[in-house]
């Protein structure tokens, strides 16, 4: 009975000493994490984005609505893009496709037309020097640029890959479609009636 | 201090956790793709293995036997996911890039295996010169690597955005040197050169 005790105050003090630690640990680096990753994805708005001024996040209907629409592509947040005057000039919008490596977050940016503006990647799992090719070479992402307003799918299905990085650049416009369909389905609505 | 000194050595070259003890293969071959990856890879796993072995060592005569495991994975994993919160907080680019790996540091054998095979036997300081000399043996070969795939299979290699080395431009890199095959390839001949050298130095011993 003794020994069994031992062992039982051994396992729980190590915990309390271990999660007392982790605590400290994670209070620390806590502001500094939620500071880092709000500044990459405030980075990537005004990428795609330049004219705008200011961005607001949507209503939550709006975005339960888009992510909806999205499906696989996993639309995790959408904000909208403001000019100096406040007027609204297209919706910045956060999707993901899965690469090779896992998922491939983007951030893109549609003009209230639902053309896009521009196509960054936030984050992603890609083999590096492969799957990566899908942001170190600019033509890749500058071609989503091309495509017509309120692009659809066959559009997206269209444009090029990269050779050795067929998954990875599926992933990418996986994640275009899902924004074409938000566009298509909740945001075209919300331009017109606004305007 | 001379024994200080042994068990230090030891992890660099003769029980080199790489080259020769071959554990903890799986992170090593995953991101050594990168120099800059694997420098901040070995490093975490030099503050881990060093901070895991001094508190099992300090602790070893209270920790029963029967649990020790538990409290092992337990004190590994504290030590990890401060490194993980850390590289979050400090370093967002190399945490981007290494991911998963980082906290899959827990479950490295290489860690577990020293503090079951060393620390919990032995004094504090030496599990200190254990956990020194294995970490940096395991830092020397993964950066080594790294280099050598980051050279061939990208022909520059990249640091803090900044190209030290570049290979002439008529240089197309294979793909294959960053891929799991390619990484096996070239760890073998790493292998291969590093036990030719042990065995040349053992012959220029017997010579003398």
């Amino acid at each position: 009975m003794a020994k069994s005790l031992r062992l039982v105050i051994a396992v729980v003090v190590t915990c309390v000493v271990a999660a007392t630690g982790l605590a400290l640990a994670y209070g620390a680096t806590k502001d500094r994490i939620a500071d880092q990753e709000r500044r990459a994805e405030q980075e990537s708005l005004a990428a795609v984005l330049p004219e705008a001024d200011s961005f607001e996040p949507v209503a939550e209907d709006v975005l339960a609505a888009a992510q909806d629409a999205a499906g696989d592509a996993d639309c995790s947040a959408i904000y909208e893009a403001l000019d100096s005057s406040g007027a609204l000039i297209g919706w910045g919008l956060r999707v993901s496709g899965r690469g090779y490596g896992g998922p491939i977050n983007v951030v893109l940016g549609l003009d209230s037309t639902g053309k896009v503006t521009g196509v960054t990647i936030l984050s992603m799992s890609e083999t590096p020097g492969l799957g990566t090719k899908v942001q170190s070479e600019p033509w890749f992402l500058e071609q989503f640029t091309e495509l017509p307003a309120a692009f659809a799918t066959e559009d997206v299905r269209a444009l090029d890959s990269i050779s050795g990085s067929t998954k990875s650049s599926r992933g990418v416009r996986a994640a275009v479609e899902g924004a074409g369909r938000v566009y298509a389905e909740v945001l075209q609505a919300r331009a017109g009636g606004e305007q | 201090m001379a024994e200080w000194l042994r068990t230090f050595r030891q992890g660099i070259a003769i029980e080199n956790p790489l080259t020769v003890l071959m554990i903890g293969l799986c992170a090593t071959l995953a991101v050594s793709t990168l120099v800059q990856g694997a420098l901040f890879m070995g490093l975490a796993v030099v503050f881990v293995l060093t901070m895991s072995n001094i508190i099992i060592a300090v602790f070893r005569s209270v920790i029963p036997h029967e649990v020790r495991i538990p409290v092992f994975i337990v004190v590994i994993a504290s030590f990890v996911t401060i490194v993980d919160l850390t590289m979050h907080a400090f370093l967002p680019e190399i945490y981007q890039f290494l991911g998963i790996w980082i906290p899959l540091i827990v479950v490295n054998c290489l860690i577990l295996g020293r503090a079951e095979a060393f620390a919990y036997h032995n004094r504090v300081s030496l599990a200190i010169a254990d956990g020194l000399g294995m970490g940096i043996g395991y830092w020397l070969v993964i950066v080594a690597l790294a280099m050598i795939r980051e050279l061939l299979g990208t022909g520059r290699i990249v640091m803090f955005e900044r190209t030290l080395i570049a290979l002439p431009a008529g240089y197309a890199p294979p793909g294959l040197v960053l891929l799991f095959p390619g990484a096996f390839i070239i760890f073998g001949l790493m292998i291969a050169a590093s036990r030719w050298l042990g065995e040349r130095t053992e012959r220029r011993k017997e010579r003398c």
